[in-house]
């Protein structure tokens, strides 16, 4: 009996990190979509502050599962991470412990070992021109950059910039 | 006397300067040449200029925390920040980035094309999509020349109250920016205006979806970041200097809905690849 409790540990212990789910709410009542699409079928409306666990974030789509074991698509802007009732990223145990993101834990008592970057770091510093010309060493050429775009099968496309208003704005603001 | 001067003396005497004081300015400023010399002198900064004040800017940015040590992540977001800055109207700047070693989250521009990320932010990125994004934001700052504007600002009111040493017609910029050292370190402290972060937000959005990436990465990091505290001590300095995430995911929607139909690689494996040592980096 005691080999099973460990059996059953260890399968808990192996899920891949990968795969923990994030869980959310929605900040206002949202349309359970059938399919990614802002035309598609809407499965059913959920009410503001619906808590769902997110399966898959697609573009401006994240796919969920509501407690009632409802799955549909919800766009991303509807929703937020982590509990409604807490300030916090929340979820269970297992998604907090296996996140692949490293949520900060630290609280502003705790200071001792942490590299920072705040308004004393800042204010204390002196200029260090051999770190700049260290950054840059690492520079990439437009070559380059259109090399690592090629193999990551990025394709340039012509967008317009746009305004508070979201309409295109015909020439460089 | 002359409008103009009368104009310049009484934004001494506003700046504190005694009348003694804004008469022996006056003086000095007709010694090297009279006033429209000076206000020459503050003409908009060269492109050449621009980036030394960028240098200078950032040299005291990597003094106060140093490069995170992994030259294939460096390299790597250097590379995706170059492609993303080729989609802007100033590709021929000389783009540099860097992945500082801190653990606050945070990015910051500098003007000429400097900018930086913390090893903090890295951390908190999902894939490439979400790194163009939070790139394309810092890119657009120094297409709009934000912190130029800003520290230039500083560099007029330092002049006027400064008096003759700096109005020489050789003024240089990268002098300046030795002396707006202060000014330097508060503006960074203190951050930009909101429309000018809102700015950024919609320009950074649409130059990392003409790299080709999925328009949705930077709203997914502010997503993240909605949800953090804000009272975390490694999130104090990007709340002191930014809008709320939820505010700016707000100001961005009318915008996005546009590029909806959009989608774009996230390339996951090779951020992942290149990432693995910063996640693994000890805090």
């Amino acid at each position: 009996m005691r080999c099973r409790a460990w059996l059953a540990v260890a399968l808990i212990l192996s899920i891949p990190l990968a795969y923990a789910a994030e869980t959310g709410y929605t900040l206002r009542a949202a349309e359970l979509k059938a399919k990614p699409f802002l035309d598609a079928e809407t499965v059913t409306t959920l009410p503001e502050k619906s808590q769902v666990e997110i399966l898959i974030r697609q573009g401006a789509w994240m796919q969920i599962k509501t407690k009632e074991n409802r799955q549909g698509w919800v766009r991303m802007l509807s929703v937020r991470l982590g509990d409604p009732d807490q300030k916090t990223r929340g979820g269970n145990l297992l998604s907090a412990i296996s996140s692949v993101r490293q949520r900060p834990v630290m609280t502003a008592t705790v200071t001792t070992g942490v590299r920072g970057f705040s308004e004393e770091d800042l204010a204390k510093a002196t200029p260090n021109p051999a770190e700049v010309a260290k950054m840059k060493g690492f520079t990439a050429s437009p070559a380059s950059a259109r090399q690592l775009a090629d193999k990551g099968k990025l394709k340039p496309r012509q967008i317009v910039y746009f305004d508070e208003n979201g309409a295109s704005l015909k020439e460089k603001k | 006397m002359r409008p103009a001067r009368m104009a310049l003396v009484l934004l001494l005497a506003l700046g504190g300067c005694s009348l003694q004081q804004s008469e022996a300015f006056m003086r000095n400023i007709n010694e090297s040449g009279g006033l429209k010399q000076t206000v020459k002198d503050l003409r908009e900064p060269t492109q050449a200029e621009e980036i030394e004040i960028g240098g200078g800017v950032t040299e005291i940015l990597l003094g106060a925390r140093p490069l995170f040590d992994d030259a294939d992540l460096q390299r790597y977001v250097n590379a995706v920040g170059m492609w993303v800055a080729q989609q802007s109207e100033r590709p021929d700047l000389p783009w540099h980035f860097g992945v500082n070693d801190s653990d606050h989250i945070n990015a910051f521009a500098a003007p000429g094309g400097y900018i930086i990320v913390t090893k903090g932010m890295m951390k908190q990125l999902r894939n490439e999509a979400e790194l163009a994004g939070v790139l394309g934001h810092e890119i657009a700052h120094v297409i709009q020349k934000h912190h130029l504007k800003a520290l230039r600002k500083s560099a007029v009111m330092n002049l006027l109250s400064a008096g003759a040493a700096a109005a020489t017609a050789e003024s240089r910029y990268a002098e300046l920016v030795q002396k707006l050292s202060g000014p330097t370190k508060e503006l960074y402290a203190r951050g930009l205006d909101k429309a000018d972060e809102y700015e950024a937000d919609r320009m950074g959005v649409v130059l990392a979806t003409r790299a080709g990436y999925d328009p949705y990465g930077l709203p997914a990091v502010l997503t993240t970041l909605a949800s953090a505290d804000p009272k975390d001590n490694f999130l104090a300095l990007l709340y002191k200097t930014h809008p709320l995430p939820q505010d700016r995911l707000d100001k961005l929607a009318p915008g996005l809905t546009t590029l909806d139909t959009i989608q774009g690689p996230q390339n996951l494996p090779r951020f992942q690849l290149y990432t693995k040592k910063l996640r693994v980096a000890s805090q």
